[in-house]
């Protein structure tokens, strides 16, 4: 077939329309498309090991079936993106089950193991929090139709994430003492990595071929401004302190932004700011529990194998 | 009956109608989810049930049942009663609640 003009697609994209099939798109924007759902689906079926790992410490047999139910969410979240990836020619098998773990596009920040149930709604409070942000933003302007009308349920479903999240942390806060402790200690860590989730600063990226394509509509910094401005205020209204403050309509982070991050110590030094090559190089290195998430989910598969 | 009694039985269940499932666009009375309501002497107790045992939201169900009812003016207490028979199904949905579900995209 022959491919489709690429000033043809491009004015389809100005228009706003919405790409429905393989035929219709350069093979620009194929790559591009498949490389962001790569990362959607890594993201969320990383998240499942790494909940999981923290899930076992519930405090109660409802707790852990809440914590159980939002693993299963994230496990069918990942699956939307892989079925769509499948259905523009890739193998769901190999891209789940045959990749290196190096080679997942997750965020860093689920390489740094959840250890304990607060660590794990602090989670939900802030990693769902930075989900919720991208994958609403892909679904209001995610040019390519399919994955745009998946995402509603998905945006449904993280919202109980959050507020299993926010209503955990409020409580461990509301309790005082060491578990209030144990809170701040989980969000001091944490808040940096979500900060850094969303990528290079506008300043230091000349261009996004995600935003050109519509594969997303929103900037690093615009993103990453809306979620300092969910969960800021939301920390502090529950009395945990972060390192950002509002100033003006946006949010400031009270530290050098990158700085360096020891991930055995869950350990930020203010102290020493580092360069994005810095960052780039400790996200492509993974962190500490990266193999073993991905062995969790790929361990068994070739034992159930029916060879011909 | 009480007729005292009678426009705060009314109260709890409107304002238990303001209460939605943390997963989906319905509320509880829609939903199905409430299959008794009785007032006492400034104490509601409520007779509950669960789309399914292993819901995972009961205990967010229940924290918005007692934070919605605890404020309405002459309820000091509310008990929730949690009952399985006869157990929930769809056929317990409101007329209203069926078609919100099914624009939602769930078949009921």
């Amino acid at each position: 077939m022959e491919s489709p003009g690429s000033a043809r697609f491009d004015a389809l994209l100005k228009r706003g329309e919405l790409i429905e099939s393989v035929s219709e798109m350069t093979p620009d924007y194929l790559r591009e498309l498949k490389h962001t759902l790569i990362v959607s689906g890594d993201t969320e079926l990383i998240s499942a090991p790494a909940y999981y790992l923290a899930a076992r410490k519930a405090p109660s047999v409802n707790a852990f079936m809440t914590g159980i139910a939002i693993i299963q969410d994230e496990l069918a979240h990942a699956h939307i993106a892989y079925h769509i990836l499948e259905e523009l020619g890739e193998s769901q098998e190999a891209l789940i089950f045959k990749r290196d773990p190096k080679s997942f596009r997750y965020p860093y920040a689920f390489d740094v193991p959840l250890e304990s149930w607060t660590e794990l709604v602090v989670a939900n409070a802030m990693y769902d929090q930075a989900g919720f942000c991208l994958l609403g933003d892909i679904h209001e302007q995610c040019s390519y139709g399919p994955w745009k009308r998946g995402l509603v349920k998905v945006m449904a479903e993280e919202n109980f994430h959050l507020r299993n999240g926010r209503n955990w942390s409020k409580r461990i806060s509301q309790a005082g003492g060491a578990a209030r402790e144990e809170l701040q200690r989980a969000v001091d860590w944490m808040f940096p990595l979500t900060v850094e989730w969303f990528g290079l600063p506008d300043s230091l990226k000349q261009h996004s071929a995600q935003l050109d394509y519509r594969l997303k509509g929103l900037t690093n910094d615009q993103l990453r401004q809306q979620w300092l401005g969910t969960v800021v205020p939301f920390m502090e209204s529950i009395g945990i302190k972060v390192p950002a403050h509002r100033d003006g309509d946006g949010y400031v982070l009270d530290y050098p932004f990158p700085c360096t991050f020891d991930a055995e110590q869950k350990r930020w030094d203010f102290n020493d700011p580092c360069s994005w090559d810095a960052v780039m190089a400790r996200w492509r290195a993974r962190g500490p529990r990266n193999a073993e998430m991905v062995a969790l989910f790929q361990e068994s598969f070739s034992k159930f194998q029916v060879h011909a | 009956m009480n007729t005292a009694v009678e426009p705060l039985s009314r109260r709890v269940w409107s304002a238990l109608r303001e209460i939605e499932d943390p997963e989906m666009p319905i509320n509880l009375v829609d939903l199905g989810l409430v299959y008794g309501v009785e007032v006492g002497e400034r104490t509601v107790r409520i007779e509950l049930t669960f789309t399914a045992m292993g819901c995972p939201a009961t205990e967010m169900i229940m924290e918005d049942i007692r934070a919605r009812l605890l404020s309405e003016p002459g309820i000091d207490e509310v008990r929730i009663d949690i009952v399985w028979d006869p157990p929930w199904s769809s056929s317990r949905l409101s007329l209203e609640g069926r078609e919100t579900l099914l624009a939602w995209g769930l078949s009921v």
